[in-house]
């Protein structure tokens, strides 16, 4: 099968003691600036719309929470790009403000793994920015304050155009429904609805429609955001945004995978076919199912989320050829399956909701605690606490209850774009204009050089070793 | 096209499932780990209120 490039983007939650929602913009804004490592400030916005719409509209305008306006009432933060404070780092990652969130978005990968463990770097750049910062800033990977407000962790798949989205919906929107029971972080509580002690989702309760191209308020399971970052008439990128922020690499290489499986299948035009009643009832039915069920209304049939899986699954072995990574996903997916219907809390070292639910349970058990004690979301929360010594999550780790996550030093991926990006960040920077997903601009001399990166380009091991800025120059016109 | 509707069920009660009951998660196989108190400690020193306090911005 084709290889997929992905990237994951995450929205960190901020919280600074007397600080709060009204100043956010603000403090997030100063920590992104106070990153004291190596980087570049110069994003290239001009192929940025976030108004296209893959069923080939565009939107005049983006809905935006109600409650965040009251914020802005009457405030003026200054440029965009001055509010947003882009830095591009030398793994060919951005890092910047996003409506008052912190935001880490990985270099493209081609690995599962590879991708996991840049997400995991993330968290040190972040952190990084944090410390430097000072002002004792908490940072979370997580997806929700418990009071309504949630922000997102999204995932990007470049997708041939000719697909088309009716097919690229039916493919995926089944596959995003069903893989919260492998990917879901874990919520203790509920934000909208009926009441629940504890559901699979971060992000469940926050959905509204099955498919539109918002993101900051009635939001869709199925983002129709049509934002390629590269050449629009081949490409589309797939803008997932109803994943949750994992904090185990495993899962979110499985996160990512899973939706793989899907996108190949699509292209082959091997699908297994799936009409299920009301999407976003059955998402957030999913998420609250306690008896692990997983319960699926079809027209006029059911199924369960543990099915739609297995028929991928077996789609993709069927169809597909299978690179390593992805028998892997498949065979350790249907492991965890298994283990989920039997003896749910042995598989917390590699699903995060599981390894939630169980640390938060041994406590209740220990202090007598029941569910609806108020308490419990900040356990919850502080599982999402990226400064290990305040990480429940890192607890966990050392006591060897969930897996370790690989170590998160900075490595640039090299077969992909990133690999370009970053290298001009490391030895060019002091000709570089802009540099953005899809490309960079140099100025050499009185010359300004516009450069594309196509992103499926087979990007040389020599650039690294480019003699001057000219031959790093020439080697990208020549990379197809 | 493989045929995923023939993994389908006709309409018919939820399935009845060992774990869990009504009134919300149950505590299968919990067993104190090795180390177990060592995520206690860790636990007790969180803020009970921390999320209580912690207040956000809609983002994407």
């Amino acid at each position: 099968m084709r290889a997929i490039l992905a990237g994951i983007e995450t929205e960190y939650g901020l919280h600074i003691d007397g600080r709060g929602a009204s100043t956010q913009v603000e403090d997030s804004q100063a920590l992104v600036r106070a990153y004291p490592d190596e980087c570049f400030v110069g994003w290239d916005y001009r192929f940025e719309n976030p108004r296209a719409d893959l069923r080939g509209f565009n939107l005049e305008h983006l809905a935006f929470d109600p409650v965040d306006a009251k914020f802005d009432a009457g405030k003026s933060y200054g440029s965009s790009v001055e509010i947003r404070s882009d830095r591009i780092l030398p793994n060919g990652a951005r890092f910047y403000n996003d409506h008052g969130h912190p935001e880490y978005s990985t270099p493209e990968c081609y690995g599962l793994h590879e991708l996991a463990r840049q997400d995991v770097f993330g968290q040190s750049v972040v952190l990084r920015a944090a410390q430097s910062y000072g002002h004792g800033a908490q940072l979370y990977k997580n997806n929700t304050d418990f009071h309504g407000a949630s922000y997102g962790t999204h995932e990007s798949y470049l997708v041939p155009r000719d697909i088309g989205y009716e097919r690229l919906f039916h493919a995926v929107l089944p596959m995003l429904i069903a893989r919260q029971i492998l990917t879901g972080a874990g919520k203790v509580g509920s934000e909208a609805g009926a009441k629940a002690p504890y559901q699979l989702s971060q992000r469940a309760d926050f959905f509204a429609e099955p498919a539109n191209t918002e993101t900051l308020y009635k939001r869709p399971i199925f983002n129709t955001r049509d934002e390629p970052h590269s050449d629009p008439t081949q490409w589309i990128r797939l803008h997932v945004i109803s994943g949750d922020a994992n904090m185990i690499a495993n899962a979110t290489a499985r996160k990512v995978g899973l939706v793989k499986l899907a996108i190949a299948l699509a292209e082959n035009g091997q699908t297994p076919v799936w009409r299920i009643k009301d999407p976003v009832a059955t998402f957030q039915h999913i998420s609250r199912d306690l008896h692990f069920a997983f319960r699926v209304e079809l027209e006029g049939s059911w199924t369960t989320a543990y099915e739609i899986l297995e028929s991928y699954f077996s789609a993709a072995e069927a169809t597909l050829e299978l690179d390593d990574e992805l028998k892997w996903l498949i065979s350790s997916s249907r492991f965890l399956l298994e283990i989920i219907q039997n003896h749910p809390f042995d598989a917390r070292r590699e699903i995060d909701w599981v390894a939630k639910k169980w640390m938060i349970e041994s406590f209740m058990n220990e202090e007598g605690l029941q569910w609806d004690d108020p308490s419990l979301q900040a356990y919850d929360l502080e599982y999402h606490n990226i400064d290990p010594d305040h990480s429940l999550h890192q607890a966990l780790v050392e006591m060897g209850e969930v897996g370790p996550n690989e170590s998160s030093v900075l490595i640039r991926p090299t077969d992909t774009r990133a690999f370009a990006r970053g290298l001009a960040i490391e030895k060019y920077s002091q000709y570089l204009l802009t540099a953005s997903w899809s490309g960079l601009v140099l100025k050499v001399g009185a010359d300004t050089h516009e450069i594309y990166l196509p992103p499926e380009g087979r990007y040389p091991v020599q650039l690294a070793h480019a003699e001057d800025v000219g031959s790093f120059i020439e080697m990208l016109r020549g990379v197809k | 096209m493989s045929d995923g509707d023939r993994l389908t069920r006709p309409l018919s009660p939820e399935p009845s499932r060992k774990l869990g009951d009504d009134k919300g998660p149950s505590s299968p196989d919990v067993r104190k780990p090795e180390g177990g108190n060592e995520l206690l400690r860790r636990m007790k020193k969180v803020d009970p209120d921390q999320a209580k306090k912690y207040r956000q911005r809609s983002g994407q």
